[in-house]
């Protein structure tokens, strides 16, 4: 059976670094792996494509007008045959990049392409408008995971896409739910604490937690994920053991998003201790 | 305020207006069923109007991909077409999905050089409704005026384009201003060329078709000092306060010019006193002034009865007395039938 995946979280935070990392641990286990980079900054399947930004979809479609299209414009085989789509969208400050995200779905149904042992799906920061919803809407992800660290702005981005789960878990034609919190680490005291109490006051669990480390930054030098890049190290582990924990996960919920003063307190009491 | 299905969209009302200035183009930025639709229905109410003449439209044709990406490019395409024809000036218009995306198409039409081009933030529904679209556009074509000294004519402003009995509204103040000795220097907007706009705030009066339209009548004052009246003539009593008005504004006097209309309006009563006493259920719309139908019911001794004859005030009411004689008219034809 086909999974899919989402990952969620506050703009930097780590999604496409875990996204790309979790897709060549995948791949290591012998699963056919798709990733699409839901995100118009358009570089969330670079490091499986050493260092190469791929045309996207909504290039694609403007260059050549979306019936011309075949799917070796848009799927592009990387690392471990992890195959790679970037959605793409216009320049920051014009037009509606989640039209852009609505269209790129039209085309990749069109196209028969969203089929794989695995999809991961790697999607912008907030759910800012209907477009960004659409990887966990009509069925698509059933499982969305949150990225977030220890910090406030991030755990604020993380529970406000548990409204949007929360709200699309109850249509009909979704079946997206919560499929756990990774904590991409800011090297903040207690920081793996928080991130689990705020998973568990969600509703939710820590399905992971990945350290921050250096290496993540000499990978990204060397055009690589840290799986190919450095792979007997502690932090490609980190990153195999997550993507064991999410073909393995059984756990989904619908999450409880928290109130503002909630999640201000749950920070401050990490920060007083 | 209640939404109505009457409404419609700002488009519409600003293309009433936009359209009736003959030599300029009115560009749509939007897809193009905004154009056909707009194009279709101002075609079809100037064909029983006994106009020909088809509406200037131009549409920038936005499809899914300007959403995406922006529609800037395709607004520059279609004003540079626009431009080739050589118009007077270019109007515009924009629909709710470049609303909804943000295009900046100030800064689009800021760029075009040698024709003027000027921008009315319409933005489909999101701007409102028709008459919303109406005052953009009055509002918006304004800055085209140039003033100058007040020349003791008057500016009609906001005439209704697209209502059957315009021109014949039209004539009929004009006669009622001849009465005073007073000209008609500017009809804003109505089959006017771009360069007679220049004539804006020239004038001593401005006269609102309808008072929905005091937002314009306050800016024109404001920029340009011109005083308003606040709409044409409505009822035999409203008839003769405008009259009073007008000469009030513009120092002509008109204590000649009531009187003789007085007598006119006497015999127009008397040509209808086959009304008289009748029973009548008079159907009329929800914003109609009460002294209006209060002095018709007083004037003929009209009883409302719900069993009564089944009559309707038009929308909108008739303007000055030849208007009232008009729909008397036509009551009476209903009386007999
Ligand atoms: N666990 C980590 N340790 C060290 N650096 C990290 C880690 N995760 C992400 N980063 C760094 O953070 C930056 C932003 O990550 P990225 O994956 O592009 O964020 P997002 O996709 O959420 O916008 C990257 O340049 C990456 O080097
Ligand atoms: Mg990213």
């Amino acid at each position: 059976m086909m999974k899919q995946i989402a990952l969620y979280g506050k703009g930097g935070i780590g999604k496409s670094t875990t996204s790309t990392n979790i897709s060549a641990a995948l791949s290591g286990m012998g699963l056919d792996v798709l990733q699409i980079g839901c995100d118009p900054k358009r570089d969330s399947t670079r490091m499986l494509m050493h260092g190469r930004l791929i045309p996207t979809v909504m290039d694609q479609v403007r260059e050549r007008g979306d019936k011309a299209i075949t799917q070796e414009d848009v799927v592009f085989t990387g690392y471990g045959g992890v195959r790679c789509v970037e959605a793409g969208g216009p320049e920051p400050g014009v037009g509606c990049a989640g039209r852009g995200i609505i269209a790129t779905f039209q085309v990749l149904e069109r196209l028969g392409a969203l089929h794989a042992d695995v999809v991961v799906y790697d999607v912008l920061g907030d759910v800012v408008c209907g477009g960004f919803a659409m990887p966990m809407r009509e069925g698509y992800a059933q499982e969305v995971y949150l990225v977030t660290s220890g910090e406030l702005m991030s755990l604020y981005a993380a529970n406000n896409i548990c409204k949007a789960i929360r709200r699309l878990s109850g249509r009909s034609r979704g079946q997206c739910r919560l499929g756990g919190v990774i904590c991409n680490a800011k090297n903040l005291p207690d920081e793996k604490q928080l991130v689990a109490t705020f998973a568990e006051r969600i509703g939710s669990t820590l399905i992971q937690f990945i350290p921050r480390d250096p290496v993540v930054q000499r990978a990204e030098l060397n055009r690589m994920t840290v799986i190919e890049y450095l792979p007997g190290s502690d932090q490609a582990e980190a990153y195999r053991l997550l993507a064991r924990n999410i073909i393995e996960n059984r756990r989904l919920d619908i999450p409880e998003p928290l109130e503002i003063a909630e999640l201000e307190n749950l920070a401050y009491d990490f920060i007083a201790d | 305020m209640i939404s109505s299905r009457t409404e419609g969209c700002t488009l519409t009302g600003a293309l009433s207006v936009t359209t009736s200035v003959q030599d300029a183009i009115t560009v749509i930025h939007g897809p193009d069923g905004c154009a056909h639709h707009n194009f279709s229905l101002l075609h079809a109410l100037h064909f029983d109007n006994d106009q020909l003449n088809l509406p200037s439209i131009l549409s920038s044709s936005l499809k899914e991909q300007e959403i995406i990406f922006g529609g800037e490019f395709a607004l520059e395409e279609t004003l540079s077409g626009a431009m080739g024809e050589s118009p007077g000036a270019i109007f515009v218009l924009t629909s709710c999905v470049a609303a909804a995306i943000g295009d900046d198409v100030r800064a689009v039409c800021n760029e075009i050089r040698g024709c003027p081009v000027v921008v009315i933030p319409t933005g489909g529904f999101l701007g409102g409704g028709f008459s919303d679209g109406v005052r953009s556009a009055l509002i918006a074509l304004s800055e085209l005026g140039k003033g100058g000294d007040p020349n003791g004519t008057v500016t009609l402003v906001g005439e209704k384009n697209l209502e059957y009995e315009a021109e014949a509204n039209y004539r009929e103040v004009q006669r009622l201003l001849g009465l005073l000795g007073v000209k008609v220097r500017l009809r804003f907007v109505r089959n006017i060329a771009v360069s007679e706009i220049a004539q804006l705030g020239s004038s001593s009066l401005n006269i609102l078709r309808e008072e929905s339209l005091a937002d314009v009548g306050d800016l024109l004052k404001d920029r340009f000092g011109t005083p308003y009246l606040p709409s044409f003539p409505l009822g035999f009593e409203g008839t003769l306060t405008f009259l009073s008005q007008v000469g009030d504004a513009l120092n002509t006097g008109s204590d000649r010019a009531i009187s003789m209309e007085l007598e006119r309006q006497k015999g127009i009563i008397d040509q209808f006193s086959e009304l008289r006493g009748r029973a009548v259920n008079i159907c009329h719309s929800d914003h109609m002034p009460a002294p209006f139908l209060s002095e018709l019911l007083e004037l003929f001794d009209l009883q409302v009865k719900e069993r009564g004859q089944i009559l309707t005030l038009p929308d909108p009411i008739p303007v000055g007395t030849s208007g009232l004689s008009r729909m008397l008219s036509r009551w009476q034809r209903v009386l007999h039938a």
